[in-house]
């Protein structure tokens, strides 16, 4: 997988979650299932060493785009986490026009339940994932 | 109001985005931005609303926010930067030391435990998201949003779809204006 489209496939998660964890499903969807670059046994890891370092949940991505295409992998990845933060300039003018619009606080508040919605599935996967490993292992 | 130097903007980002795991920064920025007379606790609230309506992580959002505010684009950049940049470098190291340890059967037995520790992890920033609408004033419409997204997403669609629908769905039923 070229650097270009990684970018562009993380950016795209990342892009559409609101939350650290949000673009999980988007991530397992397009590096595991539609792309093959990325295990499911890399992708747990990469939330685990996201969810216990120091800083944003979100930097998760750092380690899947190492565990992809290495160190160069890892730079793209932390581009794409970082990017879309710059669109809360222009939403700092905008949102002080347009939050006390109900009907835009209600489409923001229903993003945000979806997307914690969405984490679910992810994370029955990765118990799934790691209780088939425990038979594995166990059974040599 | 004082307005910082980047680099001692740099400097607060950094050490406060990074002396937390799992979350509870925004409260220590909130602390030293009031204490050093940076940003006040208005001013602080609005960054907090634009960060959760930025796609992406809002800790970040709010770093760029922060930055703009107090320096323009160099500002931004380098809140981003130094929100963003140490955890990033932490993970990669620890993800290039568990590729070389992989062979090893206790290493292999304690990412197996690890496993099952981060898909405990993601269910707890599920609940996280949603919990604080669930003990809000809409729950049924809380829980109408959820079985929407659940139901959109068993049909098979993308998670993009479902956060458009989701996007739908809340723009149409929308809560009481504030007063």
């Amino acid at each position: 997988m070229s650097l270009g489209v990684l970018y562009l496939l993380l950016l795209k998660a990342t892009l559409t979650s609101f939350s650290g964890m949000g673009g999980l499903a988007q991530i397992r969807q397009d590096l595991v299932v539609t792309h093959a670059v990325l295990s499911d046994d890399e992708l747990s890891r990469a939330v685990l060493f996201g969810r216990s370092t120091p800083g944003p949940i979100g930097v998760y991505v750092v380690s899947v785009g190492y565990s992809v295409r290495g160190v160069a992998g890892a730079v793209v990845a932390w581009l794409a986490l970082a990017s879309p933060a710059f669109l809360a300039v222009p939403l700092l003018v905008a949102l002080r026009r347009w939050l006390h619009l109900s009907r835009v606080r209600g489409a923001v508040d229903a993003v945000v339940i979806a997307g914690g919605t969405l984490l679910v599935p992810s994370g029955l996967l990765l118990a799934r994932d790691a209780i088939r490993q425990v038979a594995s292992l166990w059974g040599g | 109001m004082t307005t910082p130097s980047l680099r001692e903007l740099g400097w607060l980002v950094a050490r406060d985005v990074n002396r937390t795991v799992g979350g509870g920064a925004l409260e220590l920025m909130r602390r030293s931005l009031a204490r050093r007379q940076w940003i006040d606790e208005r001013g602080h609230g609005v960054l907090v609303a634009v960060s959760r309506f930025t796609p992406g992580t809002n800790l970040l959002a709010y770093c760029a926010a922060l930055g703009w505010t107090c320096h323009g684009p160099a500002g931004a950049v380098v809140a981003t930067m130094a929100g963003s940049l140490p955890g990033a470098a932490i993970v990669a190291a620890l993800t290039a030391a568990a590729a070389s340890l992989d062979r090893w059967p206790a290493v292999r037995a304690a990412l197996v435990v690890a496993t099952l520790v981060a898909g405990g992890l993601v269910l707890a920033s599920a609940w996280a998201l949603v919990s604080p609408y669930l003990r809000g004033s809409r729950k049924a419409w809380t829980v109408a949003s959820i079985a929407l997204a659940a139901a959109v997403f068993l049909a098979g669609a993308t998670p993009v779809r479902v956060l458009l629908a989701a996007a739908i769905w809340g723009a149409l039923t929308p809560g009481k204006e504030p007063s």
